[in-house]
């Protein structure tokens, strides 16, 4: 493992492009913290999670991913009792209970639990992927998904479960379900969808977003468009270069709320202007690029679907996000990966990367 | 391994529909990116500079407003409010709660009990309820309220609190972040009711007004702007200009620094009125002494219930005194109009918030005999020395026109009340008639009698001698609503009464009653003019206008609006049979006639029978006066239905108008009382006591070197 020429198939591309992200995201949580000091440590804390990352990507690296596919099962076991030990000892926060407060940092197991699915299905599609492509196959793979998204969704966090039903969709999808079986999901999920909105089953504040977009009504409260409008204001008042670094107003004089998790995109818009958010575009583009390279490099379908498992949840969230920058579709929590701020969800982030690192560690060929 | 190339066969086309998915879903942002940030990037950065930029208005100082010695009529004085800032408070609960029962020890309001959840929908409607410096909500409503609206702007928990409790406050400041004291400037009027009527009262911006104000840069809830008196017809010179300062703003409200250089606001113009403050003050003392005096001893009930004294340089027009009563407390609606108060001065029959020298009037009787004196010697009708027989009594044929037999009515003289139908002031010479104030020799002057006066002056020709005297129109003096009276003529009589002029319609005017009304301030006018050899000065109450500085910016000078010896300002008119045909022709009045109607005046004092020859009045008074004194016939809405408008004895007002020195004259005083009864008693007393304090403030002012002039 140590020998010579081991470390030599590692993507320090993929390493590299991702110091780069993160220690733009620093700079620019820095400035998105706008003088405010209950903020001031975010941006230590950032450090600390970042630099604890790039630990956890080597270490991760290092170790054959597929040691994981025996790890499977007591992995699976223990993120669903911490998922379920929430709803009990959790503290709450903005209505919704997803952290577990220890003594020093809060850890929101719903990030790993993301890692623990893509593990899970790149291990199930793997192990099946001589078995036919009917029902059994595709009810046993949502089964293990809905493990983990049903304690998700009571804790309640909609984001996070969209995210997961994504991940078992673009895994199943490339795995060769079958076009009607996909159909009829399709189907049921957008009845059950609709069911949800019109019955109590969603959250009001839920219910809330969701109108608030679909439907933009001129009599909506002014706190419910608020931050949406400011937001995009931030962002589109950028131009070409922005308004230069610490100079962003909407940012600094604090008329954008959550800058610094869910509306650094708008900050880096406001105040890097149009080549600011096409170089994070870009950025992250490229991070998804080398995921999918080592996808598609990878030994063995196991290491394939992690690989491409990751580049699907950096994708989706990443798109999320800027769709929520760009008012697109209505907000949810969803951080932008690598650039945000935000520990558990950043080292989850790494941890996946990590994995990718070790697929390509072990793909087949160099030179392809 | 061997799984390997069925993956890699059956991933082809379902990894390009991803890849392709992705690509597609960046181009869309990048799209969306180019028209927000590139397309319609400028807009959003209107909104966004929008966001950030604040303009603020700073209060000028408003005028000071003096009388013509320096003393202060309407000044601003500091009030103090204690206020907290939420946003400033310190961050411990315990801090807070302690800062909150100390302030609460000291003031006296309340603490409260904290607010859970302050969103609810009561406290939503607490708030919309919510005004200022109304006393009952608790520190921590306030507080809260203030925080759930805008945390930097500062809550007041107080207003007008001592300058004691101020000071402590301040000193305190310290160990109380957050709480502080604001000093606002309010309106004070040392000399209160005593300069009501003429200084008037501040009010909020109208709301039809409010954009005009906005313009200028007055805030609606902040700027107060006149509602009466000089403080509304001086607005726009005591207002000043406000200061601008565009500052940018955080989100809360902060205010960080000025984005361009601040515009200082610049403090109304100080005002000097004509008014003499002492003087004023012995003309309220002479006015409530007279009407406590007839009301509670001779009366001995509640019979005057109003009444006007002015006090008039004839000579430059300036005013030196103007009292009334009732008047009310200008001090009382510095903060705000109470309700009650302004509701129940509005209700009170006398009518207090009016300032009787220009907002009322009333028949002037036989104050008016000056005027028809004037045109009948200057049309020649009589002579100064004509003899003129007046009788207790008179009995003329009332006609409606030329071929209207009429019939007999009879007309009395003042004499015919007190003295019977046998008295009568006998044969007199045309002057005594002024003097003697007999009405029979008027009503024959006025609208002819048989032989002894075949063409009477006539209504038309009365009209163009009072227009001359200042009657029938404003005089333009600075004060807000002024009436104009009214010098009625047969056009007027048909469109308003629907009936023709009748004969003796030209009787009742020629005394000052039937139609005729007049302002206080007009009767004042037209002695003055008389006084004055016949030059009407613009009556004012505004001496100078005088900058921050004291340097003058509009200086005194005493505009005389005609002369009527010299302009020619009487339409002439040819008559015949008491039908007049204008002429076309314009003329003056001969100076020799304002000094024949002079001489009446005189000799109502210096005759033994002349009207202000008593020893209530001026009788021996070492200074020469003349003047007129007027006992006006009324039958208003208040007398009507008390029913006291019985024929022959109709309830009277009493005036007084009087002039001195009679060579020189200097000073020009007119007392009003409604319901008074005979003028000569009732009102010729008020203006020799107020002529006495005139004097006697001249000779102090002459002791101390000073001129009278500020």
């Amino acid at each position: 493992m140590f020998r010579s020429g081991f470390w030599r198939r590692f993507d320090f591309w993929l390493l590299g492009t991702i110091i780069i992200a993160l220690v733009f995201g620093v700079t620019m949580i820095r400035s998105a913290i706008a003088g405010n000091d209950s903020l001031s440590e975010v941006v230590i804390r950032q450090i600390i999670f970042g630099s604890l990352g790039f630990v956890v990507i080597l270490i991760v690296a290092v170790i054959d991913y597929r040691f994981w596919s025996g790890a499977i099962g007591p992995m699976y076991v223990v993120i669903v009792v911490a998922l379920g030990a929430l709803k009990v000892i959790g503290g709450t926060r903005f209505g919704a209970t997803r952290w577990i407060e220890t003594g020093l940092v809060s850890i929101q197991p719903t990030e790993l639990a993301k890692i623990v699915v893509i593990l899970a299905l790149a291990n199930f599609f793997a192990k099946t992927s001589d078995a036919p492509r009917n029902w059994v196959w595709l009810v046993k793979s949502l089964l293990i998904t809905l493990g983990i998204a049903g304690l998700i969704y009571i804790q309640p966090n909609l984001s996070n479960v969209i995210v997961t039903m994504t991940l078992w969709a673009a895994l199943t999808w490339v795995s060769g379900v079958q076009l009607k079986h996909l159909g009829v999901i399709a189907l049921t999920g957008i009845s059950l969808v609709g069911i949800m909105i019109f019955s109590p089953v969603l959250e009001q504040y839920q219910r809330d977003r969701i109108f608030d977009f679909l439907i933009n009504d001129p009599n909506a409260s002014y706190g419910a468009t608020y931050n949406v409008r400011q937001a995009l204001a931030a962002l589109a008042s950028g131009g070409w270069f922005g308004k230069g670094y610490g100079l962003g107003s909407q940012t600094q004089l604090r008329f954008m709320k959550v800058r610094h998790t869910d509306f650094i995109f708008s900050v880096i818009g406001e105040e890097f202007g149009f080549v600011g958010t096409v170089l994070v575009l870009a950025l992250l583009g490229f991070i998804i690029y080398r995921c999918l390279r080592a996808a598609r490099l990878a030994r063995d379908p196991f290491g394939s679907l992690i690989a491409y498992g990751v580049a699907i949840l950096i994708f989706f969230q990443g798109a999320v996000n800027i769709a929520v920058n760009l008012n697109l579709i209505p907000v949810t929590g969803v951080p932008l990966p690598f650039i945000s701020y935000g520990g558990s969800g950043l080292l989850s982030l790494m941890l996946g990367v990590g994995l990718v690192e070790s697929v390509a560690l072990r793909s087949k060929s160099l030179d392809v | 391994m061997t799984t390997l190339p069925r993956f890699t066969r059956r991933e082809n086309w379902r990894q390009l529909v991803v890849y392709g998915v992705a690509v597609l879903l960046g181009l869309v942002f990048v799209a969306r990116l180019f028209s927000l940030q590139i397309i319609n990037g400028d807009t959003y950065l209107v909104q966004t500079e929008d966001n950030r930029t604040d303009t603020i208005s700073d209060p000028p100082a408003r005028g000071i407003v003096y009388d013509r010695n320096g003393i202060i009529l309407a000044n601003n004085i500091a009030s103090y409010s204690i206020i907290i800032t939420p946003a400033y408070l310190p961050d411990d609960e315990g801090d807070i709660q302690r800062i909150y029962r100390d302030l609460s020890e000291l003031t006296g309001v309340e603490v409260g009990s904290p607010v859970l959840d302050p969103l609810t929908d009561e406290s939503l409607i607490a708030a919309k309820l919510f005004a200022p410096c109304v006393p009952g909500p608790s520190i921590i409503d306030l507080v809260t309220l203030g925080e759930t609206n805008a945390p930097y702007e500062p809550v007041k928990i107080q207003c007008n609190v001592g300058e004691e409790i101020a000071m402590i406050v301040r000193e305190r400041a310290s160990d109380w972040p957050g709480v502080d004291v604001l000093i606002e400037p309010l309106r004070d009027y040392p000399t209160g009711s005593l300069t009501a009527n003429i200084i008037g009262f501040l009010g909020p911006i109208p709301a039809i007004l409010e954009q005009e104000y906005r313009d200028l840069g007055f805030l609606p809830n902040r700027d107060k702007v006149g509602y009466s008196g000089v403080e509304y017809t001086l607005n726009d010179i005591l207002m000043g200009t406000p200061g601008e300062r565009t500052v940018e703003v955080d989100v809360a409200g902060a205010v960080l620094r000025n984005l361009a250089p601040p515009v200082d606001p610049v403090a109304g113009y100080n005002v000097v009125l004509t008014i003499d403050t002492r003087l004023q003050q012995a003309a309220q003392t002479a006015l409530l002494n007279a009407i406590e005096y007839w009301n509670e001893v001779y009366y001995g009930y509640y019979r005057i219930s109003s009444g006007a004294v002015i006090a008039m340089d004839p000579q430059t027009g300036e005013i030196l005194a103007m009292v009334q009563y009732p008047t009310y407390e200008n001090n009382r609606m510095v903060r705000y109009i109470p309700a009650y108060y302004y509701n129940q001065l509005e209700q009170d029959p006398a009518h207090p918030l009016l300032n009787y020298a220009v907002n009322t009037e009333f028949p002037p009787g036989s104050t008016f005999k000056l005027t028809t004196a004037l045109g009948v010697l200057n049309e020649g009708i009589v002579t100064p020395e004509s003899i003129i027989d007046a009788p207790a009594i008179i009995g003329v044929t009332n006609t409606y026109s030329p071929t209207d037999p009429g019939k007999v009515e009879y007309y009395y003289d003042w004499t015919y009340t007190f003295y019977g139908e046998t008295s009568g002031l006998g044969k007199l010479p045309f002057l005594k008639c002024i003097a003697l104030s007999s009405d029979a020799c008027f009503y024959k002057v006025g609208g002819g009698f048989e032989d002894e006066v075949p063409e009477g002056l006539g209504i038309l020709r009365l009209q163009e001698y009072a227009r001359a005297l200042g009657y029938d129109q404003q005089s333009g003096i600075e004060l807000p609503g002024e009436l104009t009276g009214l010098i009625p003529d047969p056009t007027w009589k048909r469109i308003f009464r629907g009936e023709n002029w009748s004969t003796g319609d030209t009787y009742l005017a020629s005394v000052g009653q039937g139609y005729v009304l007049a302002t206080p301030l007009q009767v004042l006018m037209s002695a003055a003019t008389i006084a004055n050899d016949g030059k009407l000065m613009q009556p004012t109450v505004v001496y100078e206008i005088r900058d921050e500085q004291g340097n003058v910016i509009q200086p005194f000078t005493p505009r005389m609006r005609w002369d009527i010896t010299q302009d020619p300002i009487i339409r002439d008119f040819e008559c015949d049979g008491g039908y007049c045909i204008e002429t076309g022709e314009m003329k003056p009045v001969e100076y020799w006639v304002v000094q024949a109607v002079q001489s009446g005046m005189r000799m109502a004092a210096t005759d033994s029978r002349g009207t202000l020859n008593h020893d209530f009045s001026f009788q021996n008074y070492p200074i020469a006066i003349a003047g007129k004194t007027g006992t006006a016939e009324y039958c208003d809405d208040v007398a009507f239905t008390k029913g006291l408008c019985q024929r022959g004895e109709w309830p009277a007002h009493g005036w007084t108008v009087a002039y001195a020195p009679f060579d020189n004259p200097e000073i020009a005083i007119i007392a009003f009382l409604y319901n008074a009864g005979e003028g000569g008693r009732v009102a010729a007393p008020i203006v020799r006591d107020v002529m006495n304090a005139y004097f006697e403030i001249k000779a102090i002012d002459t002791a101390q070197g000073l001129t009278g002039s500020p």
